[in-house]
């Protein structure tokens, strides 16, 4: 099977994934206690008003009927209307999700820009002081919940030294890359503890391998034998834990995006969660499940793009 | 030695991108300039905000992030006053009353144009108040006395009420009978409310949902010179920490409702002012009339009594507020200060409950929203309390939404709720807090007292200032007696701003004119 065929089966699974995550959403959000007319409302909230509001969002009908309208929707790429704001959903979704997967790639980028210098320190000095360095310090960044490391960094990088604005998206592609770089750190600062363990212990069973022993021997210089026979097939089980952790991280953001006032999805849910608003959480989770697959396959075709002998077909 | 060099290369690659990130652009300056001895125009004002807003549709809007701003846009033939408790000329300049009371007639303001450029006529102010009339799901309720709405003249609107009215001014002074263009100058009503176009100080710009709002100067705008900035920017920041931080940063002028624990430490932070404006926030603990024991006056009394507000508000407003002793909050026209209520004495509120129908206590539950730490506080305080008087308290905490539906479908014994005011009069407050055939059922307790109920109504109707404090003052001391709900605590609107930001000031309804705003330099 080629590399084509493999993604496009992977991609043909998501229908099924799809459907799956739309069924349980919107029978659990509709389990839950709550009303998003009694939210908009509030205390003015009348029987005769929250009829009205009920007719016109369709939610007098009964649920398979309801469910089955949204299906209809979906199939025609219409995600519904936003309860709360009255607008489209499907703009209201893409719209934030920009700022999100910045977050998700920016982080990506850091934590290996974190590991794999710190997993090189650790492993091409096993046991030294410096490895146990390596293996401890990184684990405060595990132990420490993100609310607190995000405000840390804000308080010492955007108050007393100024260098990056405390929170926000910023404008263009070096707005971005400017102002997301705090929060970006502070999910990199999360995740590279686990990224620098994976690889350094691989790193560690690559440097022990007889084909290294042969490579150093035959004399190729070290730069070359660190990049091309070491990094190269020590990064493999490491891309399997990043990836993990991202599909993770894709449901896990809400916090980063809270602390740092970044308009992204996961802000985005959890208000429409509470606002009872079903068609924009149901949006929502449909992209979250789409985005955990794609970063799955993501990693999966990293895997054979790394080490040649991995093949599609098994 | 060789990988020592990878290790160098690797660090420094890691430090490249730090470095890159980090120059990228420029951080705000910081530090403050003196006011200068005058308004200054221009300048960008950002407000950092706990919740988004929901739509500008004013005629059926309920939430106060989305108030505030489209206050900015459409203005009303009156308005409130600083002081919140009555209303003075604005889209009008005066009226006139038949002799029965029941015909208004009011002078436009001569000069006032929508943000277009078009002068506003007595055709767009029939056309607003009628759609507000309309709007069933929304304020329409608000205008049920108006009979009809006539545009005789371009600078006359007469309205014809169906009764005679007291709150008629008030009630017009509510956003939303704010005043937009004719037929929504030729847009359907969805076009109009997604690019909103009024009289007010700003126009609008545009809304990023959930995480930017920008209005910006309107240039036809009527008070001469007014408004003094070039926009202003309502963001998104759900957290209070970094809210604070952001106006600590510079990256934000005002931040809006900071927490009560970080007043006092705002209070001394070089180059901030902590405003604490006068409010009509009252919060109230509800008790349920439809489960026993509440139904008892004796068992209500008894925990109205038991209840140290004194300590609530030191324990939740950190000081900063007042025990409550009306339902009726001090910035609400006829409020009483001599009423009393009912305050703390443990040995009254025993004896109240030796005379109930439980004298030996009970066991209740207190609903609460989750996630709020004011109202944890508040009912382990008040589980505390109330254990003297041998009742004993579970707390119920159910996520927000689903607390607030089961608070309003009256599915608990006793929970917490508090009110602030739309308009400038009562009749909104007392008509949704004693009758309880309005839609609330007596702020969701089913409380009924007829004599109240009619006094209530009575008043509506009642034209002399002096019969109405009377009938107002009956209500509030019977309401306190019978101690239908728990009147807790008053508490200040609470707004954190620069110093460079002047003119800011909140009404006790909540409002803000940010026409009068200016940014030094």
């Amino acid at each position: 099977m080629g590399r084509m065929t493999f993604v496009a089966r992977r991609l043909v699974m998501l229908v099924p994934v799809a459907i799956g995550v739309t069924i349980v959403v919107f029978f659990l959000i509709h389990l839950i206690p709550g009303d998003p007319a009694r939210t908009i409302l509030g205390v003015h909230a009348t029987p005769q008003r929250i009829a009205l509001l009920h007719k016109q969002w369709g939610l007098n009908r009964p649920l398979v009927s309801q469910y089955w309208l949204f299906m209809d929707r979906l199939a025609h790429g219409n995600l519904g209307q936003s309860l709360f704001y009255g607008t489209p959903a499907r703009p209201l979704i893409l719209g934030r999700l920009p700022p999100t997967l910045w977050l998700i790639v920016y982080a990506a980028v850091l934590a290996i820009a974190i590991s794999v210098p710190l997993a090189t320190i650790a492993a091409t000095r096993k046991d030294a002081v410096r490895d146990h360095l390596v293996r401890v310090v990184p684990l405060l960044g595990l132990g420490m919940p993100p609310f607190w490391v995000g405000i840390l960094l804000i308080d010492a990088l955007a108050i007393h030294v100024r260098a990056f604005p405390v929170s926000g998206y910023g404008n263009g592609f070096f707005g971005h890359l400017h102002a997301m770089f705090l929060p970006a750190l502070t999910v990199a600062i999360a995740l590279a503890p686990v990224v620098i363990r994976a690889l350094r212990a691989s790193m560690l069973n690559v440097l022990g391998a007889e084909y290294i022993t042969t490579a150093r021997s035959k004399g190729v210089p070290a730069r070359r034998l660190f990049l091309r026979h070491v990094l190269r097939n020590a990064v493999i089980p490491a891309v399997t834990v990043l990836g993990i952790n991202i599909g993770f991280l894709i449901g896990g953001t809400v916090i980063i995006e809270n602390i740092f006032a970044v308009p992204g999805i996961g802000q985005l849910m959890i208000n429409s969660i509470f606002r009872r608003d079903f068609p924009v959480v149901q949006g929502v989770t449909l992209v979250f499940g789409v985005l955990v697959v794609l970063v799955n396959l993501l990693a999966d075709l990293s895997y054979a793009a790394l080490d040649p002998r991995v093949r599609f077909d098994r | 030695m060789a990988h020592r060099f990878t290790m160098r290369k690797a660090l420094v690659s890691a430090g490249v991108l730090i470095v890159l990130a980090g120059c990228s652009s420029g951080g705000k300056s910081g530090g403050t300039t003196g006011a200068t001895s005058g308004p200054v125009h221009g300048g960008n004002l950002v407000i950092a905000r706990t919740a988004d807003s929901q739509s500008m549709n004013a005629t059926t809007v309920f939430d106060n992030e989305s108030i505030w701003i489209f206050e900015q846009i459409y203005q009303t033939l009156y308005t409130v006053t600083n002081n919140g408790k009555g209303v003075k000329p604005w889209l009008a300049t005066g009226y006139k009353v038949s002799s029965d009371s029941k015909t208004y007639t009011f002078t436009l303001r001569p000069g006032v144009k929508f943000s277009n450029g078009k002068l506003m006529t007595s055709a767009d102010v029939k056309f607003s108040i009628d759609q507000t009339r309309k709007a069933a799901k929304g304020w329409g309720y608000i205008d049920t006395a108006i009979k009809s709405v006539d545009a005789p003249t371009p600078s006359t609107v007469v309205i014809h009420l169906k009764y005679p009215w007291a709150p008629l001014l008030a009630d017009l002074s509510l956003f939303a009978n704010g005043i937009v263009p004719n037929n929504y100058g030729g847009k359907t009503e969805t076009q109009f409310y997604n690019h909103p176009m009024g009289t007010g100080p700003f126009k609008w710009d545009y809304w990023h949902k959930g995480s930017a709002l920008k209005l910006v100067r309107n240039p036809y705008y009527w008070q001469k010179g007014k408004p003094y900035l070039n926009s202003v920017t309502w963001t998104y920041v759900a957290s209070d920490n970094t809210r604070e931080l952001q106006l600590k940063g510079g990256q934000t002028q005002i931040d809006e409702f900071p927490a009560w624990s970080t007043v006092s430490n705002l209070k001394s932070t070089p180059g901030v002012n902590m405003h604490l404006f006068n409010s009509t926030r009252t919060d109230y603990l509800l008790f349920n009339e439809k489960r026993k024991p509440f139904q008892d006056v004796h068992v209500r009394r008894a925990i109205s009594l038991a209840i140290n507000r004194g300590a609530l508000v030191k324990a939740v407003l950190f000081g900063n507020g007042r025990p409550a002793n009306s339902f009726m909050p001090p910035q609400v026209p006829y409020y009483q200060k001599a009423t009393k209520g009912l305050q703390y004495n443990l040995a009254a509120a025993k004896a109240e409950m030796a005379k109930s129908s439980v004298p030996h206590g009970f066991s209740t539950t207190l609903l609460i929203p989750s996630g709020t730490s004011d109202a944890t506080t508040v009912a382990t305080i008040m589980q505390s309390e109330l254990r003297p008087l041998g009742i004993k308290v579970n707390i119920k905490q159910l996520d927000p939404n689903t607390a607030f539906l089961d608070a309003q479908n009256q599915k608990y014994d006793m929970t917490l709720s508090y009110w602030t005011m739309d308009i400038p009069d009562p009749d909104e407050l007392v008509t949704f807090a004693v009758d309880p055939n309005s839609g609330a059922k007596s702020f969701f307790t089913s409380y009924n007292n007829p004599t109240v109920v009619q006094d209530a109504h009575l008043a509506e109707q009642t034209l002399s200032t002096s019969k109405r404090q009377g009938l107002y003052n009956y209500i509030q001391a019977h309401a306190a007696a019978d101690a239908f709900m728990a009147f807790l605590y008053y508490s200040p609107y609470a707004y954190a701003t620069t110093s460079k930001v002047h003119g800011f000031f909140v009404t006790p309804l909540g409002n803000y004119h940010m026409e009068n705003v200016w940014l030094s330099k």
